[in-house]
């Protein structure tokens, strides 16, 4: 065996190269194929599309439209962990709440949403608002649920022993229940990115008159591959940063759960 | 004891990792063994002393790093369906099938035509006192019947060597003693040769005609005793002197071993000798 | 009382909420379109709706979105389902090509896919085709992870006792392999199945020509608000029914596991 063989099957056996070179890989057939093999009416090589990205930008309201996307999903997220929290208190410490209104919730998480976004868009208009609105949707059913589940599972026994030790409810509520919680929360919050995520986008891409929709509409109808790809190349990499930052700080504030 | 050789064990050794690993550890340090067809010979010592890892050497799911295996003659090199049946301490009963479903599956891995298999499972499920359960899931179960079907299966494969690893390991102190008792009287119905490995000196010297007696890692055979009582052995063994004697004599072989065992590595998980 | 006597009261009192929260709902509902003048505009009158969805049912004027929406969901499941068992199970085969693959399909589904709609209407067109496509694009994804993880971790005494017993590797596979990872693989088809359905209907509703997501599009801009709620409720009612199957084929296969 070539030494440049040995060298390659060593690097190879570190996974995150693999995954890199697969990613490389695809973007050359990607590549290829665009330039090749598919009309350029329907497919655009990276290449154009990433020398193409300032044209995107360039493009009037462009820009403006991503900024108000970003704050919307901002805004989406703030409120719906806010109502999350507050509802999922509400429900998780009262077991008669709870016992109530959780099979109504879990009604309303297991609806299709998409079928009521034109309501919410007939609702709110096709400015931020209904956007805002169907993200918040979205967002904050997995917040309640997992502070429900967090609340839900401490073990009976770490409750027990405070109120042994002479502790207060409101103690009990800030030493114990609220410490045991932030894991799921975290976890909670990270679903309901996602969930933002989702909704807003979906607003967004409905929406043909004003926003991303507009362009997306607009880049689809003049058959421009490259400009399409650009702006959501853009977005997906908007979503992929917000998720991370989640997760991330889901890993910092868990790090003391076992489970 | 006398009688033709089953198993000939010949100066295995076994160690895990390469020489440079830092995890290579000497398991099993030059053991001989000859095992006489039809005996039930119980391989007991502390945790680590290397006797599972003989008991996979010789079923063919380990290759030694030296020494070899021979079993009725022939060179152990994998797993030989036809001559030996395992029984796991863990349950390796399959949940998606009925107790029957699992017996019966173990003959269609070992290539057993489909004409005789029905037959040969429910002789081997009531031999186990489980005939009324076939239809049952392991779920269903409780761990003591698990095991029973574990062992149901292993003895409709109708080979030769039956090894088993701490199969009783997992259950209560009453369920042992349950199963310990049956497996005497089927013993006595059959001329199967058995390796048992236990941790339980109780259960070594109720079950075994020959008890091999490990020392602590690198494990190998520091004496054997033997076992003179025929089976099926009767409850009240249990009771009498020559059991007491039998016992407290493989105690006093143990307990240096574990004791060696666990000040050298700390480990109290199952070392001290089950009454 | 017993306790017995108490859970069932509890039980009762809850039951009864949640009975309360609804008929209070459709109440409000009924009051607010015909008594307190909120407009017809925003919110019809729920027995125009019944009415509606009544005369939708009768006519059978459903039957040509609901045969095309379930022809998209249908192939673009079929399409996932089979690739991503299949994709799944070759993965899972090494550990290698596992610790490769499976953070980057996780990755890649972390991403709201639907982003993507524009880029396959430009490419398959307004028709079916872009449906079907994002629709197996999605649902892909869960089930390859799923079948990942059931055939990557199959529990090794399991794979122990059946060579030991003289297992070939079709008997290994067939009767220890899958057996083991079909529960798993049953929950990825089962999310995989929820989650087509939903990026079918949510393009229907953002790019198309047919299909029940295009139509209630078509009576929101028309401003028929009455029949709108009507097919709103009709495709929800469609929704519930094939998720309950979904999930009792999915417990089905579970059974025993």
């Amino acid at each position: 065996m070539t030494s440049l063989a040995t060298t390659l099957r060593s690097w190879l056996r570190r996974p995150w190269i693999a995954r890199v070179g697969a990613v490389i890989a695809l973007f050359v057939f990607w590549e290829i194929a665009a330039r090749w093999w598919v009309d350029p009416m329907f497919l655009s090589p990276p290449s154009r599309v990433l020398m193409s990205l300032q044209a995107v930008f360039d493009t009037r309201g462009v820009p403006a439209a991503l900024r108000i996307t970003f704050w919307e999903l901002g805004v989406a997220f703030a409120m719906s962990v806010v109502i999350g929290l507050v509802v999922g208190l509400a429900v998780g410490l009262q077991p008669f709440a709870q016992k109530s209104f959780m099979p109504i919730i879990l009604l309303l998480y297991g609806t299709p949403q998409v079928t009521i976004l034109p309501l919410f868009i007939l609702y709110f208009g096709i400015g931020p608002a209904s956007k805002i609105a169907f993200g918040v949707s979205h967002g904050i059913f997995p917040i309640i649920m997992a502070i429900v589940a967090g609340v839900q599972n401490i073990k009976p026994i770490l409750l027990t022993s405070a109120r042994s030790m002479g502790a207060s409810r409101w103690q009990v509520l800030r030493h114990v229940i609220f410490p045991h919680m932030i894991p799921s929360f975290f976890a909670g919050m990270r679903l309901g990115m996602t969930g933002v995520l989702l909704g807003v986008l979906l607003a967004e891409l409905y929406v043909s008159t004003a926003g991303i929709g507009y362009f997306t509409t607009l880049f689809t109808q003049n058959f421009d591959p490259t400009r399409l790809f650009g702006l959501i190349a853009v977005l997906a990499a908007m979503a992929i940063v917000l998720n991370e930052i989640v997760r991330r700080a889901e890993v910092h504030f868990s790090r003391w759960h076992a489970d | 004891m006398t009688g033709e050789a089953a198993i000939r064990i010949k100066g295995v050794s076994h160690h895990f990792g390469e020489e440079s690993d830092a995890r290579h550890v000497l398991a099993l340090r030059d053991t001989s063994l000859d095992i006489v067809r039809g005996e039930l010979i119980c391989l007991i010592g502390p945790s680590g002393c290397g006797k599972s890892t003989l008991l996979n050497v010789v079923g063919g799911l380990l290759a030694p790093t030296t020494g070899t295996v021979e079993v009725s003659g022939k060179k152990v090199t994998g797993p030989m369906p036809h001559d030996i049946a395992f029984v796991f301490q863990e349950n390796a009963l399959f949940p998606w099938n009925t107790v029957f479903e699992n017996v019966n599956l173990g003959m269609v891995f070992q290539g057993v035509p489909r004409a005789g298999r029905e037959a040969r499972a429910r002789r081997s499920l009531e031999a186990v006192g489980l005939e009324d359960f076939a239809q049952h899931y392991p779920g269903q179960l409780s761990g003591g019947m698990r095991q029973r079907a574990a062992l149901a299966r292993a003895l409709s494969l109708e080979t030769g060597i039956l090894l088993m690893d701490e199969p009783f390991g997992a259950l209560d102190e009453q369920t042992r003693m349950i199963l310990g008792e049956d497996l005497s009287v089927l013993l006595s119905r059959t001329d199967k040769t058995i390796v048992f490995v236990t941790h339980s000196l109780g259960e070594a010297t109720f079950l075994a005609d020959r008890v091999a007696v490990f020392s602590a890692r690198p494990g190998t055979i520091k004496q054997i005793i033997s076992v003179d009582e025929p089976h099926p052995r009767k409850p009240d063994f249990v009771t009498s002197e020559k059991f007491t004697a039998i016992r407290n004599q493989l105690y006093g072989l143990l307990h240096d071993e574990i004791r060696k065992t666990v000040a050298e590595t700390g480990v109290t998980a199952g070392a001290e000798p089950a009454p | 009382m017993t306790p017995a006597g108490k859970a069932r009261e509890g039980k009762l009192a809850s039951r009864s909420v949640q009975a309360a929260f609804l008929v209070a709902l459709i109440v409000l509902w009924y009051l607010a379109t015909t008594r307190w003048g909120v407009s017809s505009i925003l919110l019809p009158n729920p027995v125009l709706v019944v009415r509606q969805l009544w005369d939708i049912l009768k006519s059978g004027e459903f039957v040509g979105d609901l045969r095309v929406t379930l022809t998209e969901l249908g192939i673009a499941f079929a399409i996932s389902a089979t690739s991503g068992v299949t994709i799944g199970y070759l993965i899972s085969r090494s550990h290698y090509r596992i610790r490769v693959l499976e953070p980057l399909f996780a990755g890649i589904y972390s991403v709201p896919i639907i982003l993507f709609l524009p880029l396959y209407v430009l490419f398959f067109g307004l028709g079916p085709a872009s449906k079907i496509a994002l629709g197996a694009t999605i649902s892909f994804f869960p089930i390859a992870l799923n079948t990942i993880a059931g055939f990557g971790y199959v529990d090794k005494v399991f794979v122990v006792a059946a060579r030991s017993m003289g297992a070939s590797d079709v008997q290994l596979f067939r009767y220890v392999l899958l057996p083991a990872a079909l529960p798993i693989i049953l929950t990825g088809m089962r999310m995989g199945f929820t989650v087509a359905l939903l990026s079918i209907i949510g393009s229907e509703t953002i790019a198309s020509l047919a299909g029940l997501g295009h139509r209630i599009v078509h009576l929101a801009e028309g401003m028929e608000m009455a029949r709108m709620f009507a097919y709103i409720a009709f495709v929800v009612a469609i929704a519930l029914i094939l998720n309950t199957i979904v999930s009792a084929l999915e417990a089905r296969g579970k059974r025993h596991t």
